[in-house]
């Protein structure tokens, strides 16, 4: 019989593993509002099946039920929820309470009782019943499995009498505790290293087993000591909060609450001096406590939903579905006009009002990034190339604002800077065809240079970029040197058309080291 | 026994019935009580199971020292060794065998019987007193054999090693004795003097301690390997499984670890203890029992807490 169970528990395992994930994995892949009348029939057969199984022996298959319906209903759904707080008092934990139900010496014919455990060889083998082999504190014994009676109801606590004896037990327990300490560290370590060697799996029990002979080993175990510590510590959260399906004559005096908390203290020591890792797993249980308040609040609270409903949010979605739409929209269209932009800088330009170099707002760089980047929007001549070379950006921000004072119709720029329209000029010699006499250097000039130049014409050269070719080409065109010179200025202002300006010469004249003759053209 | 006299009793010593089931023990006023341990240890034990089933002055002076041996229980008090049949005190028979005194120097002081200890090689019983000496008492024949002279004042522990036959005593001049002869004295306390009040020994160890920390020694080399941290002066230890199990000063009991770790030191009702027994002779009611500077008994069925309390 006993394969039977085993297979039997084997089968419904296997079985229970494929139906569960099968509905899970449907359930999953289902929006929740169609299931409808679906739902009601797994809900039925889910209730039955919980009903048929023992949660002492299918408990794994049990909790699975368990969870799926848990992830059946959304968390805001009244009939998934404990509102009441209500406690399991059917969890009632068996021991024994007096000689007659000791397990020493128990016929086969006695009934077994639930969570009982029952050493084999003392069933019904011999006649006469074996003797125990080791004292028993029954006393302890007694008193501390009463206590599961305190934590299946604790509604008790607070009658005083049932309080006085769950005082009087919890201490001497507690006394046991603090003085049975565990710290045989060298052998602990060396179980849980042979645990995790043979791949151990999580030993659960689904009820307390409360034979006598195991209380000394039940003491010595430290997964035990943590069980009812924090037994304790629940018990004492739900007696101290606030719940609202308490009843008013629930409350707890001073003596209470005072001795509640010198324990709770003394529970957290306890569970700190407990190997392995005692600091952290008290730690985290304070933690985890702390939590359950939140939870607590919500169920007083009548548990609201968690989804969050907000009118000025619709409202200001609705305001446009399409984002990049109302990105586009004509009341998003910041960028100022150019005489609005430039209006002050313009003002400043002018000369009449004096305003020192320093204080133009063109100094500003700031003001000087925004300029340039409403020029490249909205104005040409920030496309225009020029020859001009601008030490600063506020030194070319004052030429395009005297540029752009000339177009703009409503500001005054009569008197602005003549070099500037030099500039101007200058930077317009690609649209229109310069006819400026003063730019271009004249033959007169060109053999004033000449004639000073001389031999030394092939050091201007190389400054006015002559390839190499053409070098070769005058000298063979004419052995006088000054009529060599004369050619290279003339194939110089040939190659350079409308560029052969007196500045270009200058320049290339000054950077060859003819300063003295830089200075009379440009006197010229 | 009025609530005053409780108030200053102490528990001198203690001795477990052959069968196991009964704990004698003995206190300041020449009293012994008798306990039944099956009684107190059964499921449906109540306060008055931990009361004595028998209570009788056994002699004038306190009972330092009580000791089983053949179905006898031999008590000593006041300088006189007397025996009482178990059998008789458990159907509450008071009726001593027989009571001798050894011979003492002189005849106007009689001095204390601090300890005893029984031989059972040749079926003897030794005896440390106040008068300095150690004296063998033949049990078959009720007759002293001999005395082992040797310490310069009186002696506080016997203890013998049975397979050499030699007796070790300790006294309050400090020095343990072999057989007389003289072995080191050691690992001095100087504050709380140099008196040896525990001697116990385990084949080649021993252990010892009062004055000076307990200690533990190699015999054949007579060297001390260990030493235990325990403050205050032990009055008694024993050797158990691998732990040395240790009571004096102090409420709790001393749980040491052979290497000279101390494990844990258990709480316990008296303030001061005396004796510590651990019943071997049964092992339902293999307890240790501890009993001290007041009138109650513990009774430890796990050795790491105290489960209930035994009274006078």
């Amino acid at each position: 019989t006993e394969k039977k169970t085993t297979l039997d528990q084997a089968l419904r395992g296997v079985l229970g593993d494929q139906i569960v994930s099968t509905l899970l994995t449907a359930i999953i892949l289902t929006p929740f509002i169609l299931l409808g009348r679906t739902t009601l029939t797994r809900l039925s057969t889910c209730a039955d099946l919980l009903r048929r199984l023992s949660k002492s022996q299918n408990t794994v298959f049990c909790g699975r039920i368990q969870l799926f319906l848990a992830r059946l209903f959304p968390l805001s759904e009244k009939s998934g929820l404990n509102l009441q707080s209500q406690f399991n008092l059917e969890n009632i934990t068996v021991f024994n309470k007096n000689e007659q139900e000791s397990t020493f010496g128990q016929k086969p014919a006695e009934e077994k009782e639930d969570g009982m455990e029952v050493e084999e060889g003392e069933m019904g083998e011999d006649d006469n019943p074996a003797p125990c082999s080791i004292p028993i504190d029954y006393n302890l014994y007694r008193k501390f499995w009463t206590l599961q009676d305190y934590f299946r109801n604790p509604v008790q606590c607070y009658d005083k009498f049932s309080w006085m004896t769950f005082l009087k037990f919890s201490d001497e327990t507690l006394a046991v505790f603090k003085s049975y300490k565990l710290d045989d560290m060298q052998a602990s370590k060396r179980k849980l290293e042979e645990l995790r060697a043979s791949g151990g799996e999580h030993v659960y029990f689904a009820k307390f087993l409360t034979s006598e002979k195991l209380m000394d080993l039940q003491l010595s175990d430290s997964n035990f000591r943590r069980h009812i510590l924090l037994q304790y510590l629940i018990l004492f959260q739900y007696l101290k909060g606030q719940v609202k399906f308490k009843s008013s004559s629930c409350l707890l005096n001073d003596d209470q609450t005072t001795w509640i908390e010198e324990t709770t203290k003394l529970v957290y020591q306890l569970l700190k001096e407990i190997p392995p890792d005692g600091d952290k797993f008290g730690t985290m249980l304070e933690h985890i406590l702390n939590t359950e308040e939140n939870w607590n609040t919500w169920k007083n609270e009548g548990c609201p939903s968690f989804v969050k409903e907000s009118d000025e949010l619709t409202r200001l979605w609705n305001l446009n579905q399409d984002n990049m739409e109302a990105c586009r929209s004509e009341s998003r269209e910041f960028m100022p006009s150019l005489d609005e932009f430039f209006a002050e800088a313009i003002e400043q330009a002018d000369p009449a009002n004096m305003v020192e170099a320093e204080y133009k707002v063109v100094r500003n760089p700031n003001y000087g990034w925004r300029a340039l980047r409403l020029l490249s929007r909205r104005s040409p001549h920030f496309f225009q190339p020029t020859n001009q070379k601008f030490k600063s950006l506020a030194d070319y921000l004052d030429s395009m604002v005297s540029k752009l004072a000339k177009e703009l119709p409503d500001i005054p720029s009569e008197e602005i800077k003549t070099g500037e329209e030099d500039d101007d000029d200058n930077g317009d010699n690609l649209l229109k065809d310069s006819n400026d006499s003063d730019k271009i250097v004249t033959n007169q000039q060109m053999d004033d240079i000449a004639a000073k130049l001389g031999a030394q014409w092939k050091t201007l050269a190389s400054h006015l970029e002559m390839k190499a070719a053409e070098l070769r080409e005058i000298e063979t065109d004419s052995e006088d040197v000054e009529m060599q010179a004369k050619l290279l200025l003339v194939a110089w202002q040939d190659r350079e058309g409308s560029q052969a300006t007196v500045e270009n010469l200058v320049t290339a004249l000054t950077a060859a080291g003819f300063s003295e003759l830089a200075d009379n053209l440009n006197e010229a | 026994m009025g609530p005053v006299e409780l108030l200053h009793m102490s528990v001198f010593s203690q001795s477990f019935s052959p069968c196991g089931r009964f704990l004698a023990a003995g206190n300041n006023y020449g009293q012994i009580a008798l306990f039944s341990l099956s009684a107190a240890l059964s499921p449906d034990a109540t306060t008055r199971s931990q009361k004595p089933v028998l209570t009788f002055t056994a002699h004038d002076g306190p009972v330092f020292s009580l000791v089983s041996a053949d179905g006898r229980l031999l008590s000593a008090g006041n300088g006189e060794v007397s025996a009482w049949s178990w059998s008789d005190l458990i159907k509450k028979n008071v009726r001593a065998l027989w009571t001798r005194r050894p011979k003492y120097k002189s005849s106007l002081e009689i001095p204390e019987i601090n300890s005893m200890v029984l031989q059972p090689r040749d079926n003897s019983l030794v005896i440390g007193g106040g008068d300095n000496n150690v004296h063998i008492l033949d049990l078959e024949h009720g007759v002293f054999k001999s005395v082992l002279q040797g310490h310069s004042d009186y002696v506080h522990c016997v203890s013998v090693r049975d397979r050499e036959s030699e007796i070790l005593s300790g006294g309050e001049d400090g020095a343990v004795r072999i057989n007389s002869r003289l072995c080191k004295v050691f690992c001095a306390r100087p504050q709380y003097g140099k008196w040896i009040s525990c001697l116990t020994t385990d084949s080649d160890w021993m252990l010892c301690g009062g004055g000076p920390s307990l200690s533990l020694w190699h015999l054949r080399s007579l060297s001390p390997t260990s030493t235990f941290p325990l403050t205050g002066c032990q009055r008694q230890a024993a050797f158990h499984q691998d732990m040395i199990l240790a009571v004096g000063d102090g409420a709790s009991v001393s749980h040491c670890l052979l290497a000279g770790e101390v494990k844990a030191q258990i709480p316990c009702s008296p303030q001061s203890l005396n004796t510590l027994q651990l019943n071997t002779n049964s092992s339902e009611h293999q307890v240790l029992t501890v009993g001290g500077s007041s009138s109650h008994i513990d009774v430890f069925t796990n050795l790491s807490y105290r489960a209930f309390s035994l009274s006078f």
